[in-house]
């Protein structure tokens, strides 16, 4: 009894098995199946070809890589963290509006911002071709110009459309800072940025850059179509190049193990950092007023990773979508938008409810082995879509032919040839999102609100459903919304494993803008972006009443 | 007032449960669409890696003729591996391919049914077909050089190993050397040459580049239009493509080169195919068999150079239209297997001499 008491009241769950922790610990197993299946692909005879492959490419493809990912990390802890505290700590005009149009850029797929950039920026673009006519060059040899097509090109497209992911934490995270504290930092004439506002939001950023740098790994479409050799793009010239599945999954994972430890390391430092709020927000943060330059530069602040990520991306599109007649295209894009609503509505459910499972077991039930389980499967978003997908096949290969053999029919399947295949791979490489959504949401609830509850002579069920979960909503509806965007705009696995006949705005977008007819692209690929926007006005509300 | 509200909640409650509900059984049915997916006998289904788009013509033009009806997977990657998990479970009737190397991919995992056809053996030539009849060439693309009509002189270039020559240094560009398209070219000059005249011959053209290979093979165009370059490597079709474009740009970028059919005195061209075969566990094996058969016959292979400017396969087909124009050129013969084959060698080259 002490000993529960105990336990309760220092956060820690109890360790017993009930049903909670059994669910929770089944669930992870099917999540963690696919990764496993990669896994034991990997051990798999390569034929020799690390000595190849270090002795070549190998090195040049790793630098890509890490070059690639502090590039965009960088830039987007810069766009994410500036215009969080600029929207959060000051009043400025048109404040309200950027608040939710910086989000927009979430819902624009980085290899379409790839496109867009490339006709943009590239010799016969708009741009080279006003500067050509301002400065009378003639030819390419006249001037020097940056190539869109290179390392840094892909890091300024990705860094455009990825910040939001930094953005969006942050901003709560500077929100939920006590109001106190800044002004300690005043009194004392520090910074109350650097010296409060940063260290203090350090968790959030690194949350949202975990997603960030996770995504720039497992990107496919921007490196390839920029020729950024980075390791992503040596596992497709392995595999498909070299016939060599078990050596494209051991690169796969080398990159994934890199991943993890660099979160590990990152969970290492903050591990005996503990900022404890005590709940009571005493008196509202008042957005500072600034004079008129001030107010100037907060907006400029705001308008660059907008005018990046959103304005000259969708701007392009747009100019596409207007110059050639769309009537004959819109009846099936319009069906289109219908199937693709429904499967990420399907997928992001899903997601949220096994989410919530698991954060609640982890949280309130189970011991360390599921507190690590519901962990580790958050970890597909690290393999990039492709793999994640063949080790799905794998996986629901198993499954089938098992249950093919329990009802005596070899055609019978369950998760083959359908959605449920589809879902099931959303689930392994989304549940990150929807898992770092509810678990940040989880741990801003004061631990004594479960305990109050069941002092108050609630059991455990239905303190859950009149505390916990009312306190949760926005954490779920905010995973969900996250999922919904990301699952919209996903390619790789939905290309791979989708039924007859099924496309999403994203497969349908990418056989045209494959072959670089970005004109007969830009209608669906607009359509994306268009239906991204209720997910994220919705979210916008959200992180405001979040404060 | 506070009847009122009360009444306004339970309604938003129902609604709210009627709209989980509704979303809980969409879902539900998604999973149970996850049962047997075995076409019917009037169907069959169809993975391909030629995207669906360029597919549609021949798919209408099939079911028109037969009264079978044709359902898709288009994906560029993986489809292999999906069909070797799904295994005998498998719905799917006919793979679709555009190069050798997938091809044959799908028949070293042991994933195609032979289809002895003798429509199919007189309409495809035996080197164009797999010895043991598993996989058949439908359509055939020539990777050739093309010149920039303004700076390079009509009869400078006559063979793919001029490109190694010194003259051509910072003039030439191409994709990356890892496309399939270039990684099969590079296996049919091991073919020709041996690996180790391959590789210098490689390592000679990736110092004549004049930039980092990029973009696809119309962009290649597109920077010899621009003077970036002023050789570069394509396939003939994107040149039909081109010449054909609605967008004038495209136009002046085709206007702008020249084709070079290489190796006229020797091996011939080197060409690609696109193809197909049977799944080994086809649901639906005599529909799948007149799909392929269907491809090969006249009216299919004109169409291949209609939707897309591809040469046919079938002897007795003559190219229409713009293809005819261009006039004939020698093939390299080489047995199409080959190319497949000597992928990992290409791909390793490649890798050591950085293209």
């Amino acid at each position: 009894m002490v000993a529960t008491f105990l336990s309760y009241w220092s956060g820690r769950p109890a360790r017993r098995f009930d049903g909670w922790s059994v669910a929770a610990i089944l669930i992870c197993l099917l999540i963690l199946g696919p990764i496993l299946a990669l896994w034991l692909t990997a051990f798999g005879d390569s034929r020799g070809l690390w000595g190849h492959l270090v002795s070549t490419v190998l090195p040049r493809y790793v630098v890509n890589t890490l070059l690639l990912m502090l590039g965009v990390g960088v830039l987007t802890v810069v766009f994410g963290v500036s215009t969080a505290w600029v929207i959060t700590r000051y009043s400025f005009p048109a404040k309200r509006i950027f608040e939710w149009l910086l989000l927009l850029p979430a819902a624009i797929p980085a290899y379409i911002i790839a496109y867009t950039y490339t006709d943009f920026l590239e010799y016969a673009g708009p741009v080279q071709s006003l500067l050509r006519d301002m400065f009378g060059w003639q030819r390419p040899a006249d001037y020097w110009f940056p190539e869109i097509r290179s390392l840094g090109g892909a890091v300024l497209v990705m860094a455009s459309v990825l910040y939001p992911y930094i953005y969006m934490v942050t901003r709560i995270a500077f929100r939920l800072t006590p109001a106190s504290l800044f002004e300690i930092a005043l009194v004392h004439d520090k910074s109350q940025f650097w010296s409060v506002g940063l260290p203090l939001a350090r968790p959030a950023i690194t949350a949202g850059l975990a997603l960030v740098l996770m995504e720039v790994v497992s990107d496919f479409g921007t490196v390839e179509y920029f020729a950024v050799e980075t390791i992503t793009l040596g596992i497709f010239n392995v595999w498909l190049g070299m016939n060599n599945i078990v050596a494209a999954a051991q690169i796969s994972l080398f990159g994934f193990v890199f991943i993890l430890s660099l979160l590990g390391l990152e969970l290492y430092a903050r591990s005996r950092q503990r900022f404890a709020g005590n709940g009571k927000s005493a008196v509202e943060l008042q957005p500072l007023v600034l004079g008129l330059k001030g107010q100037m530069a907060c907006q400029a602040v705001c308008a660059l990773p907008l005018l990046l990520g959103f304005v000259i991306p969708v701007g392009v599109l747009l100019k596409f979508v207007l110059a050639a007649p769309i009537t004959d295209q819109l009846g099936q894009v319009i069906d289109t938008v219908g199937a693709t609503m429904l499967m990420a509505g399907a997928a992001a459910l899903l997601i949220v409810a096994v989410s919530t499972l698991l954060v609640l077991a982890a949280t309130y039930r189970g011991g360390i082995v599921v507190r690590r389980l519901t962990m580790a499967a958050s970890s597909g978003y690290a393999i990039p879509g492709t793999m994640l997908a063949i080790g799905v096949l794998i996986f629901a290969g198993v499954v089938d032919r098992t249950w093919g053999g329990l009802v005596g029919d070899p055609r019978a399947t369950l998760l083959l040839g359908g959605g449920g295949i589809l879902l099931t791979a959303y689930l392994v490489r989304f549940q990150a999102v929807g898992y770092g959504a509810l678990m940040s949401g989880i741990r801003r609830l004061p631990d004594n609100m479960m305990n109050a509850s069941r002092c108050l002579g609630h059991g455990f069920g239905p303190s859950l459903k009149l505390v916990i979960l009312p306190l949760l909503r926005g954490s779920m509806l905010a995973g969900g919304l996250l999922c919904f965007v990301d699952i919209m705009k996903e390619l790789p696995i939905t290309l791979l494993l989708r039924p007859f006949d099924f496309e999403t705005l994203a497969t349908y977008t990418y056989q045209f803008a494959k072959d670089e007819m970005l004109e007969t692209a830009a209608l669906p690929a607009l359509m994306i972006v268009v239906a991204g926007l209720v997910p994220v006005i919705l979210m916008n509300n959200m992180l405001r009443r979040a404060g | 007032m506070k009847v009122a509200n009360t009444k306004a909640r339970a309604v938003v409650r129902r609604a709210t449960m009627r709209l989980t509900n509704l979303l809980v059984a969409g879902f539900a049915a998604l999973f149970i669409g996850g049962g047997p997916v075995v076409a019917a006998a009037g169907e069959i289904n169809i993975y391909s890696h030629r995207q669906q788009f360029l597919l549609q013509p021949f798919l209408d033009a099939f079911t028109a003729e037969t009264g079978i009806k044709t359902r898709v997977v288009y994906a560029s990657k993986g489809l292999a591996q999906r069909l070797l998990a799904e295994g005998e479970a498998s719905p799917a009737d006919v793979i679709l391919t555009v190069d050798i190397a997938r091809l044959s991919e799908y028949a070293d995992l042991d994933l195609l049914a032979p289809v002895e056809s003798p429509v199919l053996a007189s309409n495809v030539p035996p080197h164009l077909r797999a010895t043991d009849n598993r996989w058949f060439a439908l359509s055939t693309r020539a990777r050739l050089v093309a010149t920039s009509v303004d700076r390079v002189a009509e009869d400078a270039i006559a063979d793919i190993e001029d490109l190694a020559d010194p003259e051509w240094a910072g003039r030439i560009c191409t994709r990356k050397g890892s496309h399939v398209y270039n990684r099969s070219l590079m296996a049919s000059v091991i073919a020709a040459n041996g690996a180790d005249a391959a590789e210098a011959w490689a390592d000679g053209m990736v110092a004549n580049f004049a930039r980092k290979p990029q973009g696809n093979d119309r962009a290649q165009a597109k920077a010899i239009f621009e003077g970036q370059c002023d050789v570069a490597i394509m396939n003939h079709y994107y040149y039909g493509k081109m010449l054909h474009s609605d967008k004038p740009e495209q136009r002046d970028w085709a206007e702008s080169i020249r084709l070079v059919f290489t190796n006229q005195d020797d091996r011939g061209t080197h060409v690609n195919i696109s193809g197909g075969g049977m799944a080994r566990h086809s649901p639906n094996p005599e529909a799948a068999r007149r799909f392929l058969e269907f491809l090969t016959t006249p009216v299919a292979q004109q169409l291949y150079g209609e939707v897309n400017f591809e040469y046919p396969v079938n002897p007795s087909v003559l190219p229409g239209g713009v293809l005819a124009s261009w006039g004939d050129f020698r093939r390299d013969e080489l047995a199409i297997e080959n190319l497949a084959t000597l992928a990992p060698d290409a791909q390793m080259i490649i890798d050591r001499v950085g293209w």
